[in-house]
């Protein structure tokens, strides 16, 4: 039964009376009792809204940490637009109708409101502007603001340019500054750095999940594999070799059980992406898009050791969860996304992923809270190698954060740009060959996640 | 002129301490450098800028006053009796409305709720290395609580061990977490070793050979 209310009943600011499409079946009232706070459960989750958003190109500029850097941030952003454009020479910089611009940390970048040196050096005087900042997160937000955008019909062509310039800082100096993001009042003096609290949650993790530090090696291996065939990627362009599992083990301690290569990289890099109606798009771009057809976001705690006993997570998943090892934002985030994109099992109906492995045991814990594997056969599911390039569900065949690098503010949008080459065939035009590109990839996970696990977005893309 | 209306009471700061270390001075904002690469198509310019915060505590300040006083301060919920260490000054349960907590005192004992030993850090941290970081739960508490585990060797840290909480003496406190750390609870003895033990000893070793190096 389908009928129009006038809700003061909803999250919203009461006084503002509302009028919203809601679906009363008995499941969905089942959710708006247990919990009313949840607008996405009682909104239907977003798939009554008739707009398609799709992803029609996108570049990256490379990614590196140097001294001497490689090119201005808007300059860099110019570059990546002049490479969509090569891929998308129907676009016009004159369709753009929105900007949303995807960067994390002013310190940096040492210039407040960079954005606004970028927009002007486009030539894009007049058009709304405006940044999303969400942790490590910032670049899935970007997307979930242009998808919004688009889907709210207020606009049809939005460009997103996301950046971080993480080399103007040492390394050490550079962690601590990540670090406030974490309570500065409370565990930036005591742990200093995010590995360290990523460590101790998974040591409980690996210990409960019955993991070893092998088992994940094997990902930090695969991801930096991977990259070997990115040109684009820090990984490639520095390091340059190819790791075994046991290169791994042998790496500097970093925070037990968490060595150096099982750590994502610290760079500076700017990307680019198009995120358009179908309309446009199929008079754009005809032959090379992909559709976003579902858009989870979700949060937790700031802090690892609040999220015990959390009632907001009780009340929806039960007690002890998500304990201070799963990823409960990565889960209900990628719950939303599924309902909307009408995935029941995600480990047949997914291809592939690009996901935030900022470390290695944080891929193997975002497989848990996608869906992908459980418990019981999480280890032997790592074992398999099933997320490698020839395993059943290839995850960051692009290099992810460990290979390709992690430029908080354009993470995100290099993850999905990486997901949208594997849903219209141009891997082997944007990487050294075919060797990672997954082949029939019809449905991709983009997952993008920040803090301790504080905010998770996870993007379900789809080949047209 | 007209008498200037105040809306909340003054706040009288009487005990006033500065631990800065000598030579930390708010210049401002300077650009104190450059390189210019060989064939001067490249130039990055050094920007130094330092500058000293206040971190108004407001209504979370009996928790740091308690840390210069030794003691650990937590909240309780009134209505449905959840406490907390870090403290909330609102209750974090939806059907309590943001009820206003109240602060009590809380037992100096906590339990591992899980662990690591940290071999790199951020700049500040880098002297202290190894560093076992531990989440555990105070007495009491719903939540855990970071800090470092003392008095340890680092392989034999366990999951679930008893803790008391040890303050600095008293002269030395800042107000900061750091004022405090944890330390197995009287009568804990470590475990036999294990291989993975031996495994945490090995990777531990060559960080403290790394820290000798450090200036």
């Amino acid at each position: 039964m389908k009928m129009f209310i006038v809700s003061n009943l909803l999250w919203v600011r009461r006084e503002r009376k509302i009028t919203i499409d809601i679906d009363l079946s008995p499941k969905i009232s089942k959710y708006w009792a247990l919990s009313q706070w949840y607008p996405t459960e009682i909104r239907k989750l977003g798939d009554d809204m008739a707009r398609k958003v799709c992803i029609i190109g996108g570049a990256t500029t490379p990614f590196d940490y140097g001294p001497t850097g490689f090119e201005s941030i808007e300059g860099g952003a110019a570059e990546c637009i002049r490479e969509t454009m090569k891929d998308v020479p129907e676009f016009r910089m004159r369709d753009l109708d929105l900007m949303i611009y995807s960067h994390f940390s002013v310190h940096f970048g040492h210039q407040l409101a960079a954005e606004w040196v970028i927009h002007d050096h486009l030539g894009l005087v007049g058009l709304p502007h405006f940044r999303i900042e969400n942790g490590g997160n910032t670049g899935g937000s970007a997307l979930y603001g242009a998808a919004l955008a688009v889907k709210s019909g207020m606009h049809d062509v939005v460009g997103i340019v996301g950046w971080e310039t993480m080399d103007s800082v040492g390394q050490s100096q550079g962690s601590e500054f990540i670090a406030l993001a974490s309570d500065i009042r409370y565990e930036l003096l005591v742990g200093g750095i995010y590995p360290i609290y990523y460590a101790a949650m998974a040591n409980k993790w690996m210990r409960d999940n019955k993991v070893t530090e092998e088992d994940v090696a094997s990902i930090a291996a695969k991801n930096r594999n991977n990259a070997m065939d990115n040109p684009k990627a820090q990984w490639y362009r520095n390091e340059h070799k190819y790791i075994t599992v046991d290169d791994v083990m042998k790496s500097r301690l970093i925070s037990y059980p968490i060595k150096k290569y099982d750590c994502c990289l610290m760079t500076r890099g700017v990307a680019f992406m198009l995120v358009t109606t179908e309309e446009y798009a199929k008079k754009i771009n005809p032959d090379y898009y992909c559709t976003v057809d579902g858009l989870g976001l979700s949060s937790c705690t700031i802090r690892a050791g609040d999220r015990l006993n959390f009632p907001g997570w009780t009340e929806r998943y039960g007690p002890n969860y998500p304990e201070m090892t799963e990823f409960g934002a990565c889960r209900a985030s990628a719950e939303t996304a599924y309902k909307q994109a009408k995935i029941k099992n995600p480990r047949k109906e997914i291809d592939f992923g690009e996901i935030h492995d900022a470390f290695s045991t944080s891929e193997a814990q975002i497989y848990k809270a996608l869906g992908l594997a459980n418990k019981d056969n999480m280890a032997q599911f790592l074992r398999d190698k099933e997320t490698h390039m020839e395993g059943s569900i290839p995850m960051n065949p692009g290099g992810g954060l460990m290979g390709y690098g992690h430029p908080v503010g354009a993470t995100g949008i290099m993850s999905s740009i990486e997901a949208y080459y594997q849903l219209t065939d141009m891997i082997p035009k944007k990487h050294l060959s075919s060797k990672t590109q997954v082949k029939d990839a019809n449905t991709g996970v983009v997952n993008s996640h920040a803090g301790t696990g504080t905010s998770i977005s996870n993007f379900i893309l789809r080949r047209v | 002129m007209a008498k200037t209306k105040k809306f909340v009471k003054e706040v009288n700061f009487t005990t006033v301490k500065d631990f800065r270390p000598k030579g930390v001075e708010e210049t401002g904002l300077a650009f104190v450098g450059y390189e210019i690469s060989d064939d001067r198509k490249v130039m990055n310019q050094k920007l130094h800028y330092d500058q000293l915060y206040t971190i108004r505590h407001g209504w979370n300040s009996p928790f740091f006053i308690g840390l210069v006083d030794g003691k650990i301060m937590g909240t309780k919920c009134p209505k449905c009796g959840d406490a907390w260490v870090p403290a909330r000054t609102h209750c974090w349960n939806l059907d309590c409305n943001l009820e206003h907590t109240k602060w009590i005192e809380m037992p100096l004992k906590a339990k591992v709720h899980t662990w690591t030993v940290a071999g790199w850090s951020g700049r500040s941290s880098l002297k202290r290395l190894p560093i076992v970081l531990v989440y555990a739960v105070v007495e009491g508490s719903k939540v855990a609580i970071a800090n470092e585990l003392h008095g340890i060797k680092p392989w034999d840290a366990e999951f679930g061990m008893p803790l008391k909480i040890v303050f600095k003496p008293k002269e030395e406190r800042v107000g900061a977490v750091t004022d405090f750390w944890y330390e197995p609870a009287e009568g804990w003895k470590p475990s036999p070793m294990t291989p993975e033990k031996e495994r945490i000893k090995k990777l531990v070793e060559p960080v403290y050979e790394w820290v000798k190096t450090l200036q």
